[in-house]
């Protein structure tokens, strides 16, 4: 119980130090560590062979720790934490579901420190970060040691439960949302259902984010569903649903139909935390809930 | 108690504050002896098995090891009050906590490692789970040290009580109603993990604990039974305790092997458990199920209270098992009631088993009773305060168990929670729109009866309390009671302070060191503030009559005449005074030639229950009446609770700024307990031995908490005052649940209430 797996620790300061670590350790056992609040506690759990931890916290480098905005996207740097996230303007303006997101994950404290990256990399199929991006459709960056940029969309990146598309030689160096302007209202945000209000892992998650015109047609819709299935799902079907439609002209039928139509794509399952039958139930609430 | 007080009453921060915020401290955890190994312990693999081997071969010969220990090389006796738990395990292991063998090392990492190279070899069986598969008479019988004081193999325990004449009182009854409700398990999560330091010296084979005993005392005496030793060599040092609530009443395995490693090795030995350890092998309250049948005549009076409840006491017993000898008074003496029929069993199954926790028993009986108070209310179609408000207990009543309310704050406790509710700032949804809004909101009531003066139990329920003042006017109290983190020393410090006038920071309180500190049966039944400040009040009272007749022949007056005051003793008379260390000085150093130095032991007035466990067996009696609401969230089961009103008859405040932290720690408890906390077993394993999914709640879950204390003043108590400690838990979830119910208009039978329950009890109503 007390046992931790012994693990040495390298900090890379430049992306070509770091670079060169990864190469270094292709034949060993290689751990990124950037906020550490889910490394700490596998690490504890584990044992075995040493493992080299790449610490990312010393790296300087603005593609990795840095929120750029430009006319069409915002590129967010894998390395900037929850806290960052929340704090950011932009993200709040332009993104609510992604600054929900952030602000309901764990407790102010973890926000600290948790990263954008560690969420994603985790590949929980209840990231809350992760979630939000997935209804953002966000693309990931991938960095190998050849110094080339891989593109992914975030969907494609979470492969199952803590299995990502990332190989050995790659890391994630951040994710960028492209920018779709609204004509005038943005609809987006994040719901987490738990049991408490902080220090939660979500029971089920739902996130979105619509854009509406003038007359308040849904122009644009992203919709992603947390701790549901074995990843994080984009409910296309849902999404293309409302495409074309006001939401003040849902009938009670239409939600309904909405909600059964998010719920093609959960397929969670029964534990500690909740029910299959619950998490069903409670799923199609919430996604009617969105269009009340 | 009209005398102008000084300090009582007036919000006092703790004489340890300091200490506990800077991280000064010194918890177990903290503790370093020369030449200390570290102690750990292998539990079993399966909740239920028979041991074919134990080869400890591998880990004596890992350099670091000092000692291994198994069943087959101590010599010990059987632990708890039943005699019928093992130190270590051999032959067969029947819950999941099972110790099989232990390990002392120069280091945490090689005590780990040495654990992980011991062979166990398992035969894993079949285990029984629920207590009422195991009271079948074709059951295996599960706990084989038992003496046979039931005919059934798998009983533990049994009570039974009775008053009244229930079929009169049935037959009278115009409302009748009927529930089974189900209680979870739930542990105290004490911020410091189970520790221990054990240092035996084999020169002179005393044995040094540093425990975190909450009853130093009877502790002393189980260590001696368990390790064949006299108990007088056993000296107790209490470390800062980082949470008690009840956790450390018994003694626990790890106690006496941590001893064993020590005395084994002849070095200290240093015992923690890891956070996971602490969930799976320390005590949990008592899981069990209630049958309540009750009733009610034409006007909403209550007649009878018939109650069957089956505990699952776990593969062996701990105070757990005796925590009918609670909830017995709840439905005997909480409102009047005419008769009662209570009976209790504790069964043996494979589950880990229960120890004491704040409220002992109380709110499970609570729950039951106040979930049960609104069901007759609805069936009579009255409202559920004025129900209660009828029933109330009331000043002078002596109830049919025999208990006697010299004072009593009930109704008026349940008054001022009702009408304070009322005025709340959330304007309910009104009950037509129900069926469609999405939140709902509800107000629940509930009341509790408590022990408030002790609790006449063990031979003995009293304290004994040393004072000594120095020559420089500074007092040092050493008290027979401890602190577990509930105030109690800054409360005898400011009792002393009040009655000897010297300022509270000249005022030292030593309660750590059983071979110094008087005895005391410990702390447990919110008894320190009513048994130990009597007993500081009783020493104080023989001390100023050493120090009043010197004090009145320096100041040439009557001793009657003289008041003590900010460090003087004053004559009203003459208007004359002198400084307290002079007197002290002149007794110590001429005549007579004494110290000032007087010791007192305060004995409770109540009496032991007889064998029908009728009898007045606390000096005073504490009630509470809490209001809650909440809101509901028909789409998720999610329930907030917006504001919680918590009226108490505390007899009187001693100090204001602890006793909130008592209300509001006990309030947030009962919440955890009400809507978050379980501790999820399957077939003897626990599912969720981490703070990540047993759900305690956080500052952020914290409702209003709105206190208002009653003063009654009890002529028994210090100043008036009663115990307080365990009354804000109890009534808590029980007000929360008929909130829910209130809210929603379902039954809610059981804890925690989930947000799934929720959604599913809607489910099946609509």
């Amino acid at each position: 119980m007390l046992s931790m797996v012994d693990f040495n620790v390298i900090s890379p300061e430049s992306v070509d130090e770091l670079i060169l670590e990864i190469e270094n350790n292709q034949s060993n056992n290689f751990r990124f560590g950037a906020g550490y609040t889910d490394l700490l506690l596998e690490l504890r759990k584990q044992s075995g062979p040493k493992i080299n931890v790449i610490n990312l916290s010393k790296l300087n480098d603005a593609k990795f720790s840095a929120i750029e905005k430009t006319d069409d996207k915002i590129r967010i740097g894998s390395l900037i934490t929850a806290g960052e996230l929340v704090k950011n303007k932009e993200i709040q303006e332009l993104f609510p579901v992604l600054h929900q997101a952030a602000n309901s994950l764990a407790s102010k404290q973890i926000r600290q420190v948790a990263t954008v990256g560690g969420n994603i990399c985790t590949a929980s199929p209840a990231g809350d970060i992760a979630t939000a991006l997935v209804a953002l459709e966000a693309i990931c960056e991938i960095l190998s040691t050849k110094n080339e940029i891989r593109e992914v969309p975030i969907k494609e990146f979470m492969l199952g439960v803590r299995k990502t598309a990332l190989k050995k030689n790659e890391i994630l160096r951040s994710v960028v949302i492209p920018i779709i302007y609204a004509d005038t209202k943005i609809i987006s945000d994040f719901i987490k259902i738990g049991t408490r209000k902080s220090m939660e892992c979500a029971i089920v998650s739902l996130a979105y984010h619509f854009l509406l015109d003038d007359d308040g047609i849904i122009k644009h819709s992203g919709i992603a569903i947390g701790s549901s299935a074995p990843t994080i799902k984009f409910t296309q079907g849902a999404c293309d649903f409302l495409i074309g439609k006001k939401i003040v002209d849902f009938t009670d039928d239409d939600k309904k139909v909405f909600a059964d139509k998010v719920l093609e794509y959960a397929t969670p399952i029964s534990d500690i935390r909740g029910s299959e039958w619950y998490r069903k139930k409670v799923l199609h609430n919430i996604s009617k809930s969105i269009l009340e | 108690m009209t005398k102008n007080l000084k300090i009582i009453g007036k919000p006092t921060p703790k004489i340890d504050a300091n200490i506990r915020v800077t991280g000064e401290a010194q918890f177990g955890h903290d503790i370093q002896l020369p030449n200390m190994l570290y102690g750990a312990i292998l539990r079993t693999k399966y909740p239920v098995a028979e041991i074919i081997s134990i080869d400890t071969s591998k880990a004596k010969k890992l350099e670091g090891v000092k000692c291994v220990i198994t069943a087959d090389n101590i010599d010990v006796n059987n632990i708890s009050y039943r005699r019928d738990h093992p130190i270590l395990k051999k032959g067969q292991v029947n819950c999941i906590r099972d110790e099989i063998a232990a390990v002392a090392a120069t280091s945490k990492e090689i005590a780990q490692k040495a654990l992980e190279l011991i062979e166990v070899k398992y035969k894993v069986r079949e285990g029984i789970f629920d207590p009422f598969e195991a009271i079948k008479e074709d059951a295996p019988q599960i706990n084989h040290f038992i003496d046979g004081k039931y005919p059934n193999k798998n009983i533990a325990e049994h009570f039974h009580y009775e008053h009244g004449n229930l079929d009169e009182e049935k037959a009278i009854s115009k409302y009748i109603v009927s529930h089974r409700y189900t209680l979870p398990r739930v542990t105290h999560c004490c911020m410091a993990t189970s520790n221990m330091t054990a240092d035996y010296s084999k020169t002179d084979g005393k044995l040094t604990l540093y425990s975190t005993t909450q009853v130093p005392f009877l502790y002393q005496r189980d260590i001696a039974r368990a390790l064949k030793m006299e108990p007088s060599k056993i000296r107790i040092i209490q470390v800062v305790i980082g949470g008690g609530f009840g956790s450390k009443l018994d003694m626990y395995p790890y106690e006496p092997i941590c001893a064993l490693l020590s005395m084994k090795t002849g070095q200290p030995v240093q015992l923690i458990f890891s956070r996971e350890e602490e969930f799976i092998a320390s005590p949990t309250r008592q899981t069990m199920i209630y049958d309540v049948t009750a009733g009610a005549d034409e006007n909403g009076r209550f007649t009878f209270r018939d109650v069957r409840v089956t505990l699952d006491n776990g593969a062996y017993t701990s105070w757990g098992a005796t925590t009918p000898f609670v909830m017995m008074q709840t439905f005997s003496s909480l409102y009047q009631c005419p008769a009662c029929r209570f009976d209790s069993t504790s069964v043996y199954t494979n589950n880990v088993y229960a120890g004491s926790f704040r409220g002992y028993g109380n709110p499970q009986a609570t729950f039951a009773l106040e979930r049960t108070i609104d069901m007759l209310a609805e069936e009579i179609g009255m409202s559920k305060s004025e129900i209660r408000i009828l029933n109330a207990n009331f000043k002078g009543e002596i109830t049919k168990q025999g208990l006697h309310f010299n004072t009593c704050g009930h109704k008026e406790a349940l008054e001022t929670v009702i009408e304070k509710v009322k005025g709340h700032t959330h304007p309910l949804v009104p009950s037509q729109e129900w069926k469609t809004k999405r939140y709902k909101r509800g107000v629940g009531y509930a009341s509790m009866l408590h022990v408030g003066g002790g609790a006449k139990i063990y031979p003995s329920d009293g304290c004994g309390t040393t004072l000594k003042i120095d020559p420089f006017g500074y007092l040092t109290i050493i008290t027979g009671s401890s602190e577990i983190g509930q105030g109690s020393e800054t409360v005898l410090a400011m009792i002393a302070s009040e009655e000897l006038g010297i300022d509270i920071s000249r005022i030292k309180v030593i309660n750590t060191d059983t071979d110094i500190k008087p005895w005391d049966v410990g702390v447990h039944a919110s008894r320190t503030s009513f048994v130990a400040g009597n007993s500081v009040l009783g020493a104080v009272k023989k001390l100023k009559e050493k120090i009043s007749p010197k004090a009145a022949q320096l100041l040439k007056t009557n001793v009657d005449d003289l008041i003590y005051e900010k460090g003087l003793i004053k004559s009203v008379i003459n208007e004359s005074s002198i400084e307290l260390d002079k007197v002290v000085r002149a007794i110590h150093f001429k005549e007579p030639g004494e110290l000032c130095i007087d010791t007192y032991f305060f004995e409770p007035s109540s009496e032991f229950a007889d064998n029908e466990f009728k009898g007045n067996v606390s000096g005073a009696y504490a009630f509470a009446s809490q209001s809650v609401e909440v809101e509901v969230d028909t789409y998720t089961g999610n329930v907030k609770v917006l504001d919680v009103y918590v009226a108490q008859d505390v007899g009187k405040v001693l100090n204001p700024l602890g006793l909130a932290g008592q209300i509001e720690g006990g309030v947030v408890m009962g919440m955890g307990y009400a809507l978050l906390e379980e501790l999820i077993v399957d077939k003897g394993m626990i599912l969720n031995p981490n703070f990540h999914n047993y759900k305690l709640p956080t500052a952020m879950d914290v409702p209003g908490i709105h206190f208002y204390p009653i003063e009654t003043e009890d002529s028994l108590g210090p100043y008036g005052a009663k115990g307080v400690g365990e009354a804000p838990l109890i009534p808590t979830a029980a007000a929360i649940a008929n909130a829910v119910s209130d809210a929603i208009g379902v039954q809610i039978d059981s804890l925690p209430v989930t947000p799934e329950k929720v959604l599913r009890a809607l489910e099946e109503k609509f």
